[in-house]
């Protein structure tokens, strides 16, 4: 799926100067498969533009279409089957719910699926090292611990992009470099592209070209 | 796991509240509804005449005596009763003296006497109006009897160690209907049966086609004389109609009005009840909607995020109003159980007190359930709906 931005401008950015190669105001196409980082310093709008992509944001000039259409056009149903099988999404604020343990944050995701097995979500948290944090609500677990949750409960789907909103900003290098080569290694198993939003750090990923803001 | 993020942190003493207050509203309604219906159907299955039926007739006081006023209506004044708003029926009651005998084996009793006749137009009877007809050359002239008359038959009976006779035997007696001149010399029988009996009135009914027959033929020359008329009021307003005779001079039998004027303030009880559960059902029902949006707007964070990861808002607002159908089909289940509980008590105690209501259930009853759980998935599915796809 190609997803092209045509002059957008999010209203809360319209009154900052951007830069001539910025997204904001220039057309941008983020062609299907590609891995691309999306750059910044804070309060540039990569929270915004990944709102923007995802359908949660509809204030903004210009316009945003995937494979052609326009996505104002599209109706919940729509949007529920692209949540589900076209874009994943891992949230700057994770987005889990804090009341219900990291097996039920994973399965009431999955089960609208049916990605993966028990065991297989065991094996991931067991290459994250958060194994044994299986039944703790996850409100009791750390932002880091959190994070890796959240990362593993975004790939608990059938995706063509990944939208990546400052994922690792609560972990050290070494669990950045685990959650990195299992992104990796599951958006290469579907062919998928993802956007990475960074407070300028690469995380040493391969990607195919940034993106200004 | 949906249903334990979405209901887990719940005032259950609001839910309880409002479940007992729409718990309480339904039994009422459909207690109230039961007995109104039950009220209005008193006394119809075993009369044929039609419900608050009464005969009226003037006053007779010392100015009629003398004639110096008429105990007669005229047309005018039939006009003027049919047309009150409050009636729904009024017609002349013709009448004529004729001889009544029996005309079988099937009683050991023999009677023959003079009766008074009257007749009465097949909508006030409370049955197929194709059975109340008659045309010359008809084999049988059917007759509504006065229950009274029966009452006195069987007296007699009795104190002649006679077998009495049941209304359904009475019913398959047949009668000879006598008509004769003034003078006596013309004489004409008719066989005659029973189709109903009645408490409303103290002379013999027959079809008015016989009626108008037997006065061309016997009393051609006499002008007939409208002294009663048969009205029925309409339902719940029979004390109009009392107000209307008191004020013009009218007077009927005081038994039959005492049921009329009885069933009308029941009715009237009933209707107020029914008024009061219905407000009780509307409120109740408003504090579970309430409630609803309580609930939703505190599940706000686990609703969008639901929707975030792919759950369609279709699924949340089935899930809310799933939910919420069990608690109207628990307060619905509740209620009627109380109402069959409750139904059961006071057809005892009307039963103590001489009064044997019909105890089956009424479709109303069912109707006012099935009306009141529409209300409320209705309302529910509304305030899910519009509760949730607002957070899309």
């Amino acid at each position: 799926m190609n997803i092209k931005l045509d002059h957008i401008m999010p209203e809360p950015l319209a009154s900052i100067n951007h830069s001539e190669d910025s997204i904001w105001g220039n057309s941008v196409e983020l062609k299907s498969g590609h891995r691309i980082l999306l750059n910044a310093s804070s309060g540039k709008g990569k929270t915004t533009f990944a709102g923007t992509i995802y359908g949660l944001r509809r204030d903004y000039s210009g316009t945003v279409t995937f494979d052609g259409e326009d996505i104002r056009s599209f109706d919940p149903d729509r949007w529920t089957d692209i949540r589900k099988t076209k874009i994943s999404a891992i949230f700057q604020d994770l987005q889990l719910f804090p009341d219900l343990s990291v097996r039920e944050n994973l399965l009431l995701k999955n089960q609208l699926t049916d990605t993966y097995s028990e065991v297989e979500f065991k094996q991931m948290m067991q290459r994250l090292e958060i194994d044994d944090k299986w039944e703790q609500p996850c409100g009791l677990l750390s932002m880091g611990q959190k994070q890796r949750v959240a990362i593993i409960r975004a790939l608990a789907q059938p995706y063509q992009w990944l939208l990546l909103d400052e994922p690792f900003s609560h972990l050290d290098v070494d669990n950045t470099d685990r959650c990195m080569v299992m992104i990796h290694e599951r958006t290469m198993e579907q062919k998928a592209g993802f956007v990475l939003t960074s407070l300028g750090s690469a995380h040493d990923y391969e990607y195919d070209y940034e993106l200004k803001l | 796991m949906l249903n334990k993020l979405l209901f887990r942190n719940q005032d259950s003493r609001q839910l309880v509240i409002a479940m007992i207050g729409a718990f309480l509203g339904i039994t009422f309604l459909v207690t109230s509804i039961h007995y109104l219906i039950k009220v209005q159907e008193f006394g119809e299955g075993n009369d044929v005449l039609g419900p608050n039926t009464i005969v009226v007739q003037k006053k007779v006081t010392e100015a009629s005596v003398f004639n110096l006023t008429k105990t007669d209506f005229s047309e005018d004044a039939i006009k003027e009763i049919r047309d009150l708003p409050f009636v729904s029926r009024a017609q002349p009651v013709i009448s004529r003296g004729l001889y009544f005998e029996k005309d079988d084996n099937k009683v050991p009793v023999d009677f023959g006497t003079d009766v008074f006749v009257q007749t009465v137009d097949a909508e006030f009877l409370d049955m197929d109006s194709e059975k109340w007809t008659w045309e010359e050359g008809a084999g049988h002239v059917p007759i509504v009897l006065p229950r009274q008359f029966l009452v006195m038959l069987n007296t007699y009976a009795a104190s002649r160690n006679i077998p009495q006779v049941s209304e359904s035997l009475a019913k398959r007696i047949r009668f000879k209907l006598t008509l004769h001149s003034k003078d006596g010399k013309t004489k004409e029988s008719h066989r005659a049966y029973i189709v109903g009996f009645t408490n409303s009135v103290a002379s013999i009914l027959v079809p008015e086609d016989f009626m108008s027959y037997a006065n061309n033929k016997f009393s051609a020359d006499e002008k007939q004389k409208v002294t009663q008329l048969m009205i029925s009021s309409k339902d719940g307003q029979f004390g109009k109609v009392e107000e209307y005779m008191n004020k013009h001079a009218l007077e009927s039998a005081e038994s039959e009005m005492n049921l009329s004027r009885l069933k009308s303030i029941v009715g009237t009880l009933f209707l107020v009840v029914i008024g009061i559960s219905i407000i009780a059902v509307f409120v109740s029902c408003l504090v579970l909607i309430q409630y609803m949006q309580l609930l939703i707007t505190r599940n706000l964070y686990e609703v969008r995020t639901l929707m975030r990861i792919g759950y369609h808002p279709k699924e949340l607002v089935r899930k809310f109003f799933k939910y919420f159908s069990i608690i109207f089909a628990i307060i619905i289940g509740i209620a009627f159980t109380t109402f069959i509980i409750l139904k059961s008590w006071l057809d005892g105690m009307f039963a103590d007190g001489g009064v044997y209501i019909d105890n089956n259930l009424t479709a109303w009853s069912f109707g006012a359930l099935i009306v009141a759980y529409t209300f409320f998935m209705l309302s529910s599915f509304l305030t899910a709906r519009k509760g949730i796809y607002e957070e899309y």
